[in-house]
């Protein structure tokens, strides 16, 4: 085979070997079978997402906006009064007297200066 | 109904099913047979065409019909054939003529069925891309537009995979043939 021929049968090979072959019925079924169960979840399309995040419709779930408008009260209500402040502290009468007991106790005399 | 693959595709986007089967039973053994020349193993290209079937219904609602839908389909398959990481192995055609065949030029036809199966162990060996793009070109008789549009890429980049394909197969088929007689 000189080098003309072997073209002229590299092209001829070529369409043989990668013509599409008959269909093959028995591997489609097992395909589609394998298709039959429940589908994965859809990826909806990116543009959508605006229309969520502009649905103001909140009347079917009243319960939950009056649950987080309690939590957000009750968050207020912390963030105010604070935690870590003893109900002692928050006495008005206590803190216009002039402060704790480390006051007391280590307040230096305003006429000598001393330190108990 | 318009029963267009278009057509399915915006049911099969709106969640309905009935119409991604029909469009699977109509569009699964025509991939299963790019799948199987590509990849050249029957049990990796029935993976491949599930795997495109599931993409299908699950990108669906983001399927914008600016091709058609049998080109985007063929992308995806061919896509997935290339990414395959495992290489396959290589399924040898049927073997031919072990009976004798009675019939005139039946041992041309065998010689040829030989050279054939050379001719499918070259292909067996080339990159993934160059593979594909024969598969298309010499099998489904797809134009190079065509097969630049499916492989996402120039039509003379796709110029370039047949060329160097052929090139390829031309060192290895030679030393075979040389060996052959």
């Amino acid at each position: 085979m000189n080098k003309d021929q072997f073209e002229v049968f590299l092209e001829d090979a070529l369409k043989r070997v990668s013509k599409a072959p008959a269909d093959d019925t028995a591997a489609a079924e097992r395909v589609l079978k394998r298709l039959s169960g429940p589908l994965p979840r859809q990826k909806m399309p990116l543009w959508r997402l605006p229309n969520v995040l502009l649905d103001w419709q909140f009347a079917p779930a009243w319960p939950r906006v009056a649950a987080l408008a309690c939590c957000a009260m009750l968050g207020f209500a912390v963030g105010i009064a604070g935690l870590d402040r003893q109900l002692v502290y928050s006495d008005p009468a206590y803190v216009a007297g002039g402060g704790g007991l480390g006051t007391i106790i280590f307040e230096p005399d305003p006429l000598t200066g001393a330190r108990p | 109904m318009d029963d267009s693959d278009e057509a399915l595709m915006a049911r099969v986007a709106r969640g309905d099913e009935r119409a991604f089967r029909e469009l699977a039973g109509r569009h699964l053994p025509p991939m299963l047979g790019l799948a199987r020349r590509i990849l050249g193993n029957a049990a990796d290209a029935e993976d491949v065409a599930q795997e495109a079937m599931l993409r299908v219904w699950t990108y669906a609602p983001r399927w914008r019909p600016l091709a058609r839908f049998r080109t985007w389909l063929t992308r995806v398959v061919v896509n997935l054939c290339i990414d395959r990481k495992r290489r396959a192995p290589w399924v040898e055609l049927e073997a031919a003529g072990e009976i004798i065949d009675p019939a005139p030029h039946a041992g041309a036809k065998a010689e040829r069925d030989e050279r054939d199966r050379m001719v499918a162990a070259g292909i067996a060996q080339l990159p993934a891309r160059q593979r594909a793009a024969i598969m298309l070109t010499y099998g489904d008789g797809m134009s190079n537009s065509q097969v630049a549009e499916i492989l996402d890429t120039s039509v003379s980049a796709v110029e370039t995979l047949l060329v160097r394909g052929k090139q390829n197969l031309r060192r290895t088929l030679g030393r075979l043939i040389d060996e052959d007689r």
